[in-house]
């Protein structure tokens, strides 16, 4: 396999799913990392880009947001049907979205990242403050809720950095479990947090959140005592 | 009958096994295990002054490698991957420092410090009469019965698992147990509570000599009384 191929599947095969690529093609991919340095730093990159996504919070839009982007998609798709279909055949746009074969570099891919980065963030906080005034959630993400919350959250970085130069080399299984865990306990952060900032002086938050920022620094010392 | 013969007969051709001891001091032994697969049980031994580490593994890519330093600590670590059951005899008053990745971590009859701490598996630690226990599981139960020392300490802690405490009717002791979904039963003991929420709960019984602190995210708390 060529690296060109590696590089165009590398998202997919990164994704622990792997639902886009055949077993084939996964075995391919991974002979040609065990021989290729190049496309084995890529793929470090690109795992820390997806670590670095994960950290940020989930949030679930108001139903009123999902109404909107489903009438537009549904408006877009009477529009393109309309000569040939009379009614609305979702599996037929998304199998056609599925089918088309599209191919960017990966300046390109980090570029268009970055910009719908950017459009969530600006959309959820276009979307959120001026109605609720009070839910800010990238603010929550960037928001030092404990007095000491900074230096939490930098040490953990430090040592996730440590732990993200390594984890190209594990097992793709325990590397799979290890972030499935990370992003649990991230998950019940971003909830202890979001109820936290609701009410800062919540001593039974508080001690929630410092207790989470815990488990994710026992996960990272257990990596680093057992060698991986 | 025979399928018992050939059974045995297959396993003991694929199975491994580790033999070593170390002669310690009786009084301040330290053992440390760091498993990455596999079931770490350690128990109080007849010999006082022996730790008999013995294992069972199968033909993999484990190695086990064990040392004592200078001041008599017997390190015992599996690098590699693959399974590794370990039983372990120590000197009753030995101080345990255990982690396992994967599998399960079972201490009985001892009355060192103990510190056992596994990724995806439960503790079970029975019998102890110790002054200090930290067992912390992310994935998995954490139970613990034994002696409440006085000033002595007792942090029982899983993220996604089942915490249980099981300590004696006089057990003197200050507790904190906070369990953010998954509930508590606290009913065994008359505690007088400082503090009580859905999530926290503060409180003692006795004077509050000793700490016991009981911590789960996604689990419930289990407080029992000795019977």
């Amino acid at each position: 396999m060529e690296c060109r191929a590696v590089i165009n599947s590398l998202s997919d095969f990164l994704d622990s799913q792997n639902i886009w690529i055949s077993d084939d093609e996964v075995k391919q991919i991974e002979t040609h990392l065990t021989n290729c340095p190049a496309c084995q730093n890529l793929k470090l990159e690109l795992s820390e880009i997806k670590t670095a996504a994960r950290e940020l919070p989930l949030h679930t839009p108001p139903r009123a947001m999902w109404t909107r982007i489903t009438n537009v998609i549904e408006a877009e798709i009477s529009a393109e049907n309309a000569p040939l279909h009379q009614t609305k055949n979702v599996s037929g746009w998304w199998g056609r979205l599925k089918s088309r074969k599209f191919t960017f570099s990966l300046p390109q891919l980090a570029a268009g990242g970055a910009l719908t980065s950017a459009l969530i963030i600006a959309g959820i906080s276009g979307i959120f403050v001026p109605h609720s005034g009070t839910l800010d959630f990238v603010g929550l993400q960037n928001a030092l809720l404990l007095p000491d919350e900074g230096e939490i959250k930098a040490q953990l970085e430090r040592r996730m950095d440590a732990v993200n130069a390594r984890k190209a080399n594990w097992d793709s299984q325990r590397r799979a479990e290890f972030e499935q865990r990370m992003i649990k306990i991230d998950e019940s952060l971003n909830r202890c947090r979001y109820m936290l900032k609701d009410n800062p002086k919540d001593a039974v938050h508080q001690e929630m959140v410092r207790a989470l920022y815990s488990e994710k620094r026992q996960l990272l010392e257990d990596v680093e005592r057992l060698r991986w | 009958m025979s399928f018992v013969v050939v059974t045995a007969l297959a396993h003991s051709a694929s199975a491994q096994a580790f033999s070593r001891s170390f002669s310690v001091p009786p009084e301040t032994s330290e053992l440390e295990v760091v498993n990455q697969e596999g079931t770490i049980k350690v128990t109080a031994g007849a010999n006082t002054a022996k730790i008999i580490i013995n294992a069972r593994y199968n033909e993999n890519a484990a190695k086990i490698g064990a040392m004592q330093n200078a001041q008599g600590k017997v390190k015992v670590e599996v690098t590699g991957q693959g399974t590794v059951d370990f039983e372990i005899t120590v000197p009753a008053s030995s101080d345990l420092d255990l982690l396992s990745y994967k599998g399960a971590i079972v201490v009985t009859n001892l009355a060192g410090e103990v510190r056992a701490r596994i990724t995806d598996g439960n503790i079970q630690i029975a019998g102890l009469r110790s002054h200090r226990v930290e067992a912390h599981s992310t994935q998995g139960n954490v139970s613990f019965s034994g002696e409440v020392l006085p000033s002595g300490s007792y942090t029982l802690k899983s993220y996604s698992g089942r915490v249980d405490a099981t300590l004696p009717a006089n057990a003197d002791f200050k507790l904190s147990a906070a369990s953010f979904r998954g509930g508590m039963d606290l009913g065994a003991f008359q505690m007088k509570y400082d503090k009580q929420t859905h999530q926290l709960v503060e409180g003692s019984h006795g004077a509050g000599r000793a700490s016991v602190s009981l911590w789960t995210q996604e689990g419930s708390i289990h407080l029992h009384r000795k019977p």
